[in-house]
Protein backbone atom coordinates (compact mmCIF):
# COMPACT_ATOMS: atom_id res chain seq x y z
CA UNK A 1 0.00 0.00 0.00
CA UNK A 2 2.83 2.37 0.80
CA UNK A 3 5.57 3.45 -1.57
CA UNK A 4 8.84 1.56 -1.92
CA UNK A 5 10.64 4.04 0.34
CA UNK A 6 8.36 3.32 3.26
CA UNK A 7 9.73 1.31 6.16
CA UNK A 8 8.00 -2.06 6.09
CA UNK A 9 6.15 -2.85 9.28
CA UNK A 10 5.34 -6.53 9.56
CA UNK A 11 3.90 -8.80 12.20
CA UNK A 12 6.64 -9.72 14.60
CA UNK A 13 6.86 -13.34 13.57
CA UNK A 14 6.82 -12.53 9.85
CA UNK A 15 9.70 -10.10 10.09
CA UNK A 16 12.56 -12.60 9.60
CA UNK A 17 10.91 -13.90 6.43
CA UNK A 18 10.17 -10.63 4.66
CA UNK A 19 12.04 -8.00 2.70
CA UNK A 20 15.72 -7.31 3.38
CA UNK A 21 15.64 -9.13 6.75
CA UNK A 22 15.37 -12.40 4.89
CA UNK A 23 19.05 -12.28 3.89
CA UNK A 24 19.88 -13.02 7.53
CA UNK A 25 18.37 -16.48 7.15
CA UNK A 26 21.28 -17.50 4.88
CA UNK A 27 23.29 -20.31 6.43
CA UNK A 28 25.23 -23.48 5.78
CA UNK A 29 22.76 -26.29 5.21
CA UNK A 30 23.50 -29.61 6.91
CA UNK A 31 22.55 -31.64 3.80
CA UNK A 32 23.68 -29.25 1.11
CA UNK A 33 20.74 -28.84 -1.22
CA UNK A 34 18.08 -31.53 -1.13
CA UNK A 35 16.06 -31.69 -4.33
CA UNK A 36 12.35 -31.26 -3.70
CA UNK A 37 11.68 -34.19 -6.03
CA UNK A 38 13.73 -36.39 -3.71
CA UNK A 39 12.04 -35.03 -0.61
CA UNK A 40 8.43 -35.30 -1.69
CA UNK A 41 8.16 -35.94 -5.44
CA UNK A 42 5.96 -38.66 -6.89
CA UNK A 43 3.37 -38.69 -4.11
CA UNK A 44 0.00 -37.06 -3.60
CA UNK A 45 -0.02 -37.71 0.14
CA UNK A 46 -2.02 -40.94 -0.27
CA UNK A 47 -2.17 -43.06 2.88
CA UNK A 48 -1.66 -40.07 5.19
CA UNK A 49 -4.29 -38.68 7.55
CA UNK A 50 -4.23 -34.98 8.29
CA UNK A 51 -6.19 -33.59 11.24
CA UNK A 52 -7.44 -29.99 11.14
CA UNK A 53 -8.20 -28.41 14.53
CA UNK A 54 -10.23 -25.38 13.55
CA UNK A 55 -13.76 -24.09 12.92
CA UNK A 56 -14.87 -27.30 11.20
CA UNK A 57 -14.50 -28.27 7.55
CA UNK A 58 -17.28 -28.07 4.98
CA UNK A 59 -17.02 -31.64 3.74
CA UNK A 60 -19.06 -30.95 0.59
CA UNK A 61 -16.88 -28.05 -0.55
CA UNK A 62 -15.35 -28.86 -3.95
CA UNK A 63 -11.95 -27.63 -2.69
CA UNK A 64 -11.60 -30.60 -0.31
CA UNK A 65 -12.36 -33.18 -2.99
CA UNK A 66 -14.52 -35.37 -0.78
CA UNK A 67 -11.47 -36.30 1.32
CA UNK A 68 -12.98 -35.44 4.72
CA UNK A 69 -13.28 -38.90 6.27
CA UNK A 70 -14.32 -37.87 9.78
CA UNK A 71 -15.71 -34.76 11.49
CA UNK A 72 -16.00 -34.31 15.24
CA UNK A 73 -16.54 -31.43 17.61
CA UNK A 74 -15.51 -30.75 21.18
CA UNK A 75 -18.23 -29.98 23.66
CA UNK A 76 -18.11 -29.12 27.32
CA UNK A 77 -20.52 -31.01 29.53
CA UNK A 78 -20.09 -29.56 33.00
CA UNK A 79 -16.45 -30.10 33.87
CA UNK A 80 -16.08 -32.83 31.29
CA UNK A 81 -14.98 -32.40 27.74
CA UNK A 82 -16.62 -34.73 25.25
CA UNK A 83 -15.89 -35.43 21.59
CA UNK A 84 -19.01 -35.86 19.49
CA UNK A 85 -19.58 -36.64 15.82
CA UNK A 86 -20.24 -33.46 13.86
CA UNK A 87 -21.90 -32.97 10.49
CA UNK A 88 -19.27 -31.80 8.02
CA UNK A 89 -19.86 -28.09 8.31
CA UNK A 90 -17.83 -25.00 9.14
CA UNK A 91 -19.10 -22.26 11.45
CA UNK A 92 -16.71 -19.65 10.03
CA UNK A 93 -15.02 -20.79 6.83
CA UNK A 94 -11.53 -20.82 8.28
CA UNK A 95 -11.20 -24.58 8.73
CA UNK A 96 -12.43 -25.13 5.18
CA UNK A 97 -9.77 -22.68 4.00
CA UNK A 98 -7.05 -24.67 5.78
CA UNK A 99 -8.42 -27.98 4.48
CA UNK A 100 -8.57 -26.63 0.93
CA UNK A 101 -4.94 -25.50 1.06
CA UNK A 102 -3.79 -28.88 2.40
CA UNK A 103 -5.86 -30.74 -0.20
CA UNK A 104 -4.43 -28.60 -3.02
CA UNK A 105 -0.92 -29.74 -2.03
CA UNK A 106 -1.64 -33.30 -0.86
CA UNK A 107 -4.83 -34.31 -2.70
CA UNK A 108 -4.43 -37.98 -1.79
CA UNK A 109 -4.44 -37.43 1.97
CA UNK A 110 -7.49 -38.14 4.11
CA UNK A 111 -8.72 -35.19 6.18
CA UNK A 112 -10.10 -35.23 9.73
CA UNK A 113 -11.90 -32.19 11.09
CA UNK A 114 -11.96 -31.37 14.79
CA UNK A 115 -14.14 -28.36 15.49
CA UNK A 116 -13.19 -26.50 18.67
CA UNK A 117 -15.34 -23.42 18.32
CA UNK A 118 -18.22 -23.91 20.70
CA UNK A 119 -20.79 -21.94 22.63
CA UNK A 120 -18.65 -21.78 25.79
CA UNK A 121 -15.34 -20.15 24.98
CA UNK A 122 -14.53 -19.49 28.62
CA UNK A 123 -13.13 -22.99 28.79
CA UNK A 124 -11.65 -22.94 25.33
CA UNK A 125 -8.20 -23.93 26.58
CA UNK A 126 -9.62 -27.19 27.88
CA UNK A 127 -11.57 -27.77 24.67
CA UNK A 128 -8.44 -27.13 22.66
CA UNK A 129 -6.46 -29.58 24.80
CA UNK A 130 -9.12 -32.25 24.29
CA UNK A 131 -9.16 -31.58 20.54
CA UNK A 132 -5.39 -31.85 20.35
CA UNK A 133 -5.36 -35.09 22.32
CA UNK A 134 -8.06 -36.56 20.08
CA UNK A 135 -6.11 -35.51 16.99
CA UNK A 136 -2.91 -37.13 18.25
CA UNK A 137 -4.73 -40.38 18.97
CA UNK A 138 -6.80 -40.35 15.79
CA UNK A 139 -4.12 -41.91 13.65
CA UNK A 140 -3.29 -38.61 12.01
CA UNK A 141 0.21 -38.21 10.65
CA UNK A 142 0.10 -34.41 10.65
CA UNK A 143 -2.08 -32.07 12.73
CA UNK A 144 -2.74 -28.52 11.53
CA UNK A 145 -3.35 -26.00 14.31
CA UNK A 146 -4.49 -22.48 13.56
CA UNK A 147 -4.94 -21.60 17.19
CA UNK A 148 -2.94 -21.71 20.37
CA UNK A 149 -3.64 -21.05 24.02
CA UNK A 150 -2.25 -18.32 26.23
CA UNK A 151 -3.26 -20.12 29.41
CA UNK A 152 -0.30 -20.39 31.79
CA UNK A 153 -2.35 -22.85 33.82
CA UNK A 154 -2.41 -25.24 30.86
CA UNK A 155 1.28 -24.85 29.96
CA UNK A 156 2.28 -28.22 31.39
CA UNK A 157 -0.64 -30.01 29.73
CA UNK A 158 0.15 -28.54 26.33
CA UNK A 159 3.82 -29.33 26.79
CA UNK A 160 3.04 -32.93 27.67
CA UNK A 161 0.74 -33.26 24.66
CA UNK A 162 3.31 -31.74 22.28
CA UNK A 163 5.88 -34.24 23.54
CA UNK A 164 3.38 -37.08 23.31
CA UNK A 165 2.73 -36.14 19.69
CA UNK A 166 6.45 -35.98 18.98
CA UNK A 167 7.14 -39.41 20.48
CA UNK A 168 4.02 -40.87 18.85
CA UNK A 169 5.35 -39.80 15.47
CA UNK A 170 2.63 -37.21 14.94
CA UNK A 171 3.77 -33.88 13.50
CA UNK A 172 2.08 -30.78 14.92
CA UNK A 173 2.08 -27.75 12.60
CA UNK A 174 1.08 -24.60 14.46
CA UNK A 175 0.36 -21.10 13.18
CA UNK A 176 2.43 -18.51 15.06
CA UNK A 177 0.34 -16.17 17.17
CA UNK A 178 1.14 -12.48 16.89
CA UNK A 179 -0.51 -11.46 20.12
CA UNK A 180 2.14 -10.48 22.71
CA UNK A 181 3.15 -13.09 25.23
CA UNK A 182 3.80 -16.80 24.93
CA UNK A 183 1.24 -19.10 23.37
CA UNK A 184 1.07 -22.87 23.43
CA UNK A 185 1.84 -25.12 21.75
CA UNK A 186 3.00 -22.83 18.92
CA UNK A 187 6.22 -21.85 20.72
CA UNK A 188 7.26 -25.37 21.76
CA UNK A 189 10.30 -26.92 20.08
CA UNK A 190 8.46 -30.17 19.34
CA UNK A 191 6.08 -28.47 16.89
CA UNK A 192 6.59 -26.86 13.50
CA UNK A 193 5.57 -23.21 13.87
CA UNK A 194 4.73 -21.09 10.85
CA UNK A 195 4.30 -17.38 10.06
CA UNK A 196 3.37 -15.69 6.79
CA UNK A 197 6.07 -14.40 4.46
CA UNK A 198 5.59 -11.60 1.92
CA UNK A 199 5.91 -13.63 -1.29
CA UNK A 200 2.70 -14.53 -3.13
CA UNK A 201 3.78 -18.04 -4.03
CA UNK A 202 2.66 -21.33 -2.44
CA UNK A 203 5.89 -23.01 -3.58
CA UNK A 204 8.07 -20.63 -1.57
CA UNK A 205 8.91 -21.30 2.08
CA UNK A 206 11.78 -20.22 4.27
CA UNK A 207 13.52 -21.78 7.22
CA UNK A 208 14.49 -19.55 10.14
CA UNK A 209 17.46 -20.88 12.14
CA UNK A 210 16.58 -18.44 14.95
CA UNK A 211 13.37 -19.89 16.43
CA UNK A 212 10.77 -19.95 17.96
CA UNK A 213 9.04 -19.49 14.60
CA UNK A 214 10.98 -21.74 12.24
CA UNK A 215 9.12 -21.47 8.96
CA UNK A 216 7.74 -18.70 6.78
CA UNK A 217 5.15 -19.76 4.20
CA UNK A 218 2.51 -18.37 1.83
CA UNK A 219 -0.04 -16.45 3.89
CA UNK A 220 -0.49 -13.21 1.94
CA UNK A 221 -3.45 -12.81 -0.45
CA UNK A 222 -4.18 -16.52 -0.52
CA UNK A 223 -7.20 -17.60 -2.57
CA UNK A 224 -8.91 -20.09 -0.25
CA UNK A 225 -12.11 -22.10 0.03
CA UNK A 226 -14.68 -20.54 2.37
CA UNK A 227 -17.95 -21.74 3.77
CA UNK A 228 -21.10 -22.04 1.68
CA UNK A 229 -19.06 -23.38 -1.24
CA UNK A 230 -17.43 -19.98 -1.60
CA UNK A 231 -13.92 -18.72 -1.97
CA UNK A 232 -12.12 -15.81 -0.32
CA UNK A 233 -8.84 -13.95 -0.60
CA UNK A 234 -7.22 -13.96 2.82
CA UNK A 235 -4.07 -13.00 4.72
CA UNK A 236 -2.69 -14.33 8.00
CA UNK A 237 -0.34 -16.78 9.69
CA UNK A 238 -3.16 -19.27 9.99
CA UNK A 239 -3.22 -19.57 6.19
CA UNK A 240 0.57 -20.03 6.04
CA UNK A 241 0.55 -23.04 8.38
CA UNK A 242 -1.59 -25.30 6.10
CA UNK A 243 0.94 -24.85 3.28
CA UNK A 244 3.66 -26.33 5.50
CA UNK A 245 1.18 -29.00 6.66
CA UNK A 246 0.60 -29.95 3.02
CA UNK A 247 4.32 -30.22 2.20
CA UNK A 248 5.00 -32.13 5.43
CA UNK A 249 2.23 -34.57 4.47
CA UNK A 250 3.90 -35.22 1.12
CA UNK A 251 7.29 -35.72 2.80
CA UNK A 252 5.80 -38.22 5.26
CA UNK A 253 3.98 -40.04 2.44
CA UNK A 254 7.19 -40.30 0.45
CA UNK A 255 9.33 -41.41 3.41
CA UNK A 256 7.02 -43.63 5.40
CA UNK A 257 7.79 -43.83 9.10
CA UNK A 258 10.12 -40.85 9.38
CA UNK A 259 9.99 -38.95 12.62
CA UNK A 260 8.80 -35.39 13.23
CA UNK A 261 12.37 -34.09 13.48
CA UNK A 262 13.34 -35.81 10.24
CA UNK A 263 10.29 -34.27 8.58
CA UNK A 264 11.32 -30.88 9.91
CA UNK A 265 14.84 -31.42 8.57
CA UNK A 266 13.41 -32.17 5.10
CA UNK A 267 11.30 -29.02 5.30
CA UNK A 268 14.40 -26.99 6.21
CA UNK A 269 16.58 -28.66 3.57
CA UNK A 270 14.06 -27.94 0.80
CA UNK A 271 13.31 -24.37 1.90
CA UNK A 272 13.95 -21.59 -0.56
CA UNK A 273 17.28 -19.83 -0.58
CA UNK A 274 16.52 -16.57 1.21
CA UNK A 275 18.73 -14.60 -1.18
CA UNK A 276 17.49 -16.02 -4.44
CA UNK A 277 13.76 -15.78 -3.88
CA UNK A 278 11.66 -13.01 -5.39
CA UNK A 279 10.89 -10.25 -2.91
CA UNK B 1 -13.96 -16.06 65.09
CA UNK B 2 -15.68 -16.19 68.51
CA UNK B 3 -13.40 -13.50 69.96
CA UNK B 4 -14.56 -10.99 67.36
CA UNK B 5 -18.22 -10.94 68.19
CA UNK B 6 -21.04 -12.40 66.15
CA UNK B 7 -20.53 -12.91 62.44
CA UNK B 8 -22.66 -10.69 60.25
CA UNK B 9 -24.44 -13.72 58.80
CA UNK B 10 -25.04 -14.42 55.13
CA UNK B 11 -27.76 -11.80 54.72
CA UNK B 12 -25.59 -9.12 56.28
CA UNK B 13 -22.55 -10.11 54.25
CA UNK B 14 -24.60 -10.15 51.07
CA UNK B 15 -25.95 -6.66 51.78
CA UNK B 16 -22.39 -5.38 52.22
CA UNK B 17 -21.25 -7.10 49.03
CA UNK B 18 -24.21 -5.69 47.10
CA UNK B 19 -23.31 -2.21 48.30
CA UNK B 20 -19.72 -2.72 47.08
CA UNK B 21 -20.97 -4.09 43.75
CA UNK B 22 -23.20 -1.05 43.14
CA UNK B 23 -20.34 1.29 43.89
CA UNK B 24 -17.99 -0.63 41.60
CA UNK B 25 -20.50 -0.57 38.79
CA UNK B 26 -21.11 3.15 39.26
CA UNK B 27 -17.36 3.81 39.22
CA UNK B 28 -16.94 1.67 36.12
CA UNK B 29 -19.68 3.61 34.36
CA UNK B 30 -18.05 6.90 35.22
CA UNK B 31 -14.73 5.69 33.87
CA UNK B 32 -16.16 4.06 30.79
CA UNK B 33 -17.04 7.34 29.13
CA UNK B 34 -13.38 8.39 29.35
CA UNK B 35 -12.29 4.92 28.20
CA UNK B 36 -14.61 5.05 25.22
CA UNK B 37 -13.05 8.36 24.19
CA UNK B 38 -9.62 6.72 24.09
CA UNK B 39 -10.97 3.78 22.09
CA UNK B 40 -12.64 6.18 19.70
CA UNK B 41 -9.32 7.89 19.08
CA UNK B 42 -7.77 4.49 18.35
CA UNK B 43 -10.34 3.63 15.66
CA UNK B 44 -10.04 7.17 14.25
CA UNK B 45 -6.28 6.67 13.94
CA UNK B 46 -6.76 3.21 12.39
CA UNK B 47 -9.04 4.64 9.70
CA UNK B 48 -6.67 7.51 8.96
CA UNK B 49 -3.41 5.58 8.90
CA UNK B 50 -4.60 2.38 7.19
CA UNK B 51 -6.65 4.59 4.82
CA UNK B 52 -9.72 2.49 5.45
CA UNK B 53 -13.42 3.17 5.03
CA UNK B 54 -14.27 2.22 8.60
CA UNK B 55 -12.97 0.68 11.81
CA UNK B 56 -14.66 -0.55 14.96
CA UNK B 57 -13.91 -2.14 18.30
CA UNK B 58 -16.12 -4.84 19.80
CA UNK B 59 -15.57 -5.83 23.42
CA UNK B 60 -16.45 -9.16 24.99
CA UNK B 61 -19.17 -9.17 27.64
CA UNK B 62 -18.42 -12.19 29.84
CA UNK B 63 -21.93 -12.15 31.31
CA UNK B 64 -23.64 -12.74 27.97
CA UNK B 65 -20.68 -14.16 26.02
CA UNK B 66 -21.33 -11.65 23.27
CA UNK B 67 -19.15 -9.18 21.44
CA UNK B 68 -20.57 -5.65 21.66
CA UNK B 69 -19.42 -2.97 19.23
CA UNK B 70 -18.50 -0.03 21.44
CA UNK B 71 -16.87 2.51 19.12
CA UNK B 72 -16.49 3.02 15.39
CA UNK B 73 -14.95 5.47 12.94
CA UNK B 74 -15.44 6.28 9.28
CA UNK B 75 -18.53 7.77 7.66
CA UNK B 76 -20.01 4.40 6.78
CA UNK B 77 -18.92 2.59 9.89
CA UNK B 78 -20.62 4.30 12.78
CA UNK B 79 -23.92 2.43 12.38
CA UNK B 80 -22.33 -0.58 14.01
CA UNK B 81 -22.05 0.94 17.50
CA UNK B 82 -24.24 -0.90 19.99
CA UNK B 83 -24.58 -3.96 17.80
CA UNK B 84 -24.02 -7.32 19.51
CA UNK B 85 -22.93 -10.62 18.02
CA UNK B 86 -22.28 -14.03 19.56
CA UNK B 87 -18.67 -14.43 20.66
CA UNK B 88 -18.39 -17.74 18.85
CA UNK B 89 -19.89 -16.64 15.57
CA UNK B 90 -18.46 -15.29 12.39
CA UNK B 91 -15.06 -13.88 11.66
CA UNK B 92 -14.97 -11.60 14.71
CA UNK B 93 -15.89 -14.56 16.92
CA UNK B 94 -13.23 -16.69 15.28
CA UNK B 95 -10.56 -14.08 15.84
CA UNK B 96 -11.74 -13.52 19.41
CA UNK B 97 -11.52 -17.24 20.15
CA UNK B 98 -8.30 -18.09 18.34
CA UNK B 99 -6.39 -14.85 18.91
CA UNK B 100 -5.29 -15.08 15.28
CA UNK B 101 -5.34 -11.84 13.27
CA UNK B 102 -6.70 -12.35 9.75
CA UNK B 103 -7.50 -10.27 6.71
CA UNK B 104 -10.31 -11.28 4.38
CA UNK B 105 -11.25 -9.83 1.06
CA UNK B 106 -12.57 -10.32 -2.41
CA UNK B 107 -15.12 -12.95 -1.61
CA UNK B 108 -15.55 -14.41 -5.05
CA UNK B 109 -18.87 -16.12 -4.54
CA UNK B 110 -20.10 -15.76 -0.98
CA UNK B 111 -19.63 -12.39 0.69
CA UNK B 112 -21.28 -13.59 3.89
CA UNK B 113 -18.46 -12.78 6.24
CA UNK B 114 -19.96 -9.43 7.11
CA UNK B 115 -23.57 -10.39 6.98
CA UNK B 116 -24.50 -10.05 10.65
CA UNK B 117 -23.19 -6.53 10.76
CA UNK B 118 -24.08 -5.73 7.17
CA UNK B 119 -27.74 -6.63 7.59
CA UNK B 120 -28.10 -4.15 10.40
CA UNK B 121 -25.93 -1.32 9.16
CA UNK B 122 -26.48 -1.54 5.42
CA UNK B 123 -22.73 -1.59 4.86
CA UNK B 124 -21.39 -4.71 3.14
CA UNK B 125 -17.60 -4.57 3.17
CA UNK B 126 -15.52 -5.93 0.30
CA UNK B 127 -12.68 -6.76 2.63
CA UNK B 128 -11.87 -6.66 6.31
CA UNK B 129 -9.15 -7.08 8.88
CA UNK B 130 -9.99 -8.59 12.25
CA UNK B 131 -7.37 -8.47 15.01
CA UNK B 132 -7.76 -9.60 18.62
CA UNK B 133 -7.54 -7.10 21.47
CA UNK B 134 -5.61 -8.81 24.19
CA UNK B 135 -2.48 -9.48 26.14
CA UNK B 136 -1.03 -12.13 28.42
CA UNK B 137 -4.03 -11.76 30.71
CA UNK B 138 -6.54 -12.69 28.04
CA UNK B 139 -8.50 -11.57 25.01
CA UNK B 140 -10.86 -8.61 25.50
CA UNK B 141 -12.38 -8.11 22.09
CA UNK B 142 -11.75 -7.54 18.42
CA UNK B 143 -10.67 -4.59 16.28
CA UNK B 144 -12.10 -4.65 12.76
CA UNK B 145 -10.94 -2.50 9.86
CA UNK B 146 -13.10 -2.42 6.72
CA UNK B 147 -12.13 -1.75 3.09
CA UNK B 148 -9.09 0.17 2.00
CA UNK B 149 -10.13 3.40 0.31
CA UNK B 150 -7.85 2.69 -2.67
CA UNK B 151 -9.78 -0.55 -3.26
CA UNK B 152 -6.66 -2.73 -2.85
CA UNK B 153 -6.73 -5.80 -0.64
CA UNK B 154 -5.24 -5.52 2.85
CA UNK B 155 -1.63 -6.69 3.08
CA UNK B 156 0.65 -7.89 5.88
CA UNK B 157 1.57 -4.30 6.75
CA UNK B 158 -2.07 -3.34 7.16
CA UNK B 159 -2.53 -6.41 9.33
CA UNK B 160 0.38 -5.44 11.52
CA UNK B 161 -0.70 -1.81 11.69
CA UNK B 162 -4.10 -3.03 12.89
CA UNK B 163 -2.35 -5.21 15.47
CA UNK B 164 -0.49 -2.13 16.75
CA UNK B 165 -3.79 -0.25 17.13
CA UNK B 166 -5.29 -3.27 18.85
CA UNK B 167 -2.42 -3.26 21.34
CA UNK B 168 -2.98 0.44 22.01
CA UNK B 169 -6.66 -0.20 22.59
CA UNK B 170 -5.81 -3.07 24.93
CA UNK B 171 -3.48 -0.88 26.96
CA UNK B 172 -6.17 1.83 27.09
CA UNK B 173 -8.78 -0.66 28.27
CA UNK B 174 -6.51 -2.11 30.92
CA UNK B 175 -5.56 1.39 32.08
CA UNK B 176 -9.11 2.72 32.33
CA UNK B 177 -10.50 -0.62 33.40
CA UNK B 178 -13.27 -0.27 30.90
CA UNK B 179 -13.70 -4.02 31.16
CA UNK B 180 -13.89 -3.94 34.91
CA UNK B 181 -16.12 -6.76 35.92
CA UNK B 182 -17.69 -6.24 39.32
CA UNK B 183 -18.30 -9.97 39.84
CA UNK B 184 -14.69 -10.96 39.25
CA UNK B 185 -13.41 -8.07 41.37
CA UNK B 186 -15.70 -9.10 44.20
CA UNK B 187 -14.72 -12.75 43.88
CA UNK B 188 -11.07 -11.72 44.13
CA UNK B 189 -11.78 -9.62 47.21
CA UNK B 190 -13.71 -12.44 48.88
CA UNK B 191 -10.91 -14.90 48.20
CA UNK B 192 -8.39 -12.43 49.65
CA UNK B 193 -10.42 -12.02 52.83
CA UNK B 194 -11.12 -15.73 53.16
CA UNK B 195 -7.61 -16.50 54.36
CA UNK B 196 -8.64 -19.77 55.98
CA UNK B 197 -10.14 -20.92 52.69
CA UNK B 198 -13.46 -21.78 54.27
CA UNK B 199 -15.28 -21.04 51.03
CA UNK B 200 -15.06 -23.27 47.99
CA UNK B 201 -14.55 -21.71 44.56
CA UNK B 202 -18.23 -22.37 43.88
CA UNK B 203 -19.21 -20.56 47.11
CA UNK B 204 -17.13 -17.53 46.15
CA UNK B 205 -18.62 -17.46 42.67
CA UNK B 206 -22.15 -17.82 44.05
CA UNK B 207 -21.62 -14.98 46.55
CA UNK B 208 -20.16 -12.67 43.93
CA UNK B 209 -22.95 -13.52 41.54
CA UNK B 210 -25.65 -12.91 44.18
CA UNK B 211 -24.08 -9.58 45.06
CA UNK B 212 -24.08 -8.42 41.45
CA UNK B 213 -27.52 -9.76 40.52
CA UNK B 214 -29.59 -7.12 38.81
CA UNK B 215 -26.58 -4.89 38.32
CA UNK B 216 -27.06 -4.77 34.58
CA UNK B 217 -30.67 -3.59 34.78
CA UNK B 218 -30.26 -0.97 32.07
CA UNK B 219 -33.81 0.28 32.48
CA UNK B 220 -33.10 1.53 35.98
CA UNK B 221 -33.58 5.26 36.46
CA UNK B 222 -30.70 5.32 38.90
CA UNK B 223 -28.31 4.14 36.19
CA UNK B 224 -29.76 6.69 33.80
CA UNK B 225 -28.91 9.30 36.41
CA UNK B 226 -25.41 7.89 36.90
CA UNK B 227 -24.81 7.83 33.13
CA UNK B 228 -26.07 11.39 32.77
CA UNK B 229 -23.73 12.56 35.52
CA UNK B 230 -20.85 10.70 33.91
CA UNK B 231 -21.49 12.55 30.64
CA UNK B 232 -21.66 15.89 32.43
CA UNK B 233 -18.45 15.12 34.27
CA UNK B 234 -16.73 14.67 30.91
CA UNK B 235 -17.92 17.96 29.49
CA UNK B 236 -17.62 20.55 32.22
CA UNK B 237 -16.50 20.35 35.86
CA UNK B 238 -18.50 23.53 36.55
CA UNK B 239 -21.71 21.84 35.45
CA UNK B 240 -20.87 18.88 37.63
CA UNK B 241 -20.77 21.18 40.67
CA UNK B 242 -24.17 22.55 39.72
CA UNK B 243 -25.60 19.05 39.33
CA UNK B 244 -24.12 18.08 42.68
CA UNK B 245 -25.84 21.07 44.30
CA UNK B 246 -29.17 20.16 42.71
CA UNK B 247 -28.92 16.50 43.70
CA UNK B 248 -27.92 17.52 47.20
CA UNK B 249 -30.89 19.89 47.42
CA UNK B 250 -33.22 17.15 46.20
CA UNK B 251 -31.71 14.83 48.75
CA UNK B 252 -32.30 17.30 51.58
CA UNK B 253 -35.88 17.75 50.44
CA UNK B 254 -36.41 14.03 50.73
CA UNK B 255 -35.15 14.31 54.28
CA UNK B 256 -32.03 12.24 53.72
CA UNK B 257 -28.56 12.80 52.39
CA UNK B 258 -28.59 12.51 48.59
CA UNK B 259 -26.37 9.47 48.44
CA UNK B 260 -28.70 7.62 50.79
CA UNK B 261 -31.70 8.47 48.66
CA UNK B 262 -29.94 7.23 45.58
CA UNK B 263 -28.96 4.06 47.34
CA UNK B 264 -32.47 3.56 48.62
CA UNK B 265 -33.84 3.81 45.10
CA UNK B 266 -31.73 0.80 44.21
CA UNK B 267 -33.44 -1.50 46.66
Amino acid sequence: MTGPAAEPVLPAWSEPFAGPDRARLARARPFGTVARAAAFGGTDGGGQRVAIVDSGVEAAHPAVGGRVVESVRVELAGDDVVILPDPGHDVVGHGTAAAGIIHSIAPGADLLSIRVLGPDNRAKGLAFLAALEWAIESGASVVNLSLSSKSEALYADFHALADRAYFSNVLLVSAANNVPGPSYPSLFAAVVSVAAHDVRDPDVWFYNPAPPVEFGAYGLDVDVAWRGGGRMRVTGNSFAAPHITGIATLIRARHLGISPFETKAFLAATANDPDASPA
Amino acid sequence: MSGRGPEPGLDGALAILREVAWRLEAAARFESTAGAAVLRSVVDAAVALIRAEAASIALHDPATNRLIFRVAAGERGTGVVGLEIDADEGVAGYVFQTGQPIALGEATSDPRFGRVVAEQTGYVPRSLIAVPLGDEAGTLGVLEVLDRRDGAPFDLRDLDAAAVFARQATVAIRATRLERDAASLLAGAIRAIDTEARLSAADVAALASAATAGLDDEGSQAWALADAIARIRESDPGQLGLVLDIVDALGRRSGRPAADAWRRSRR
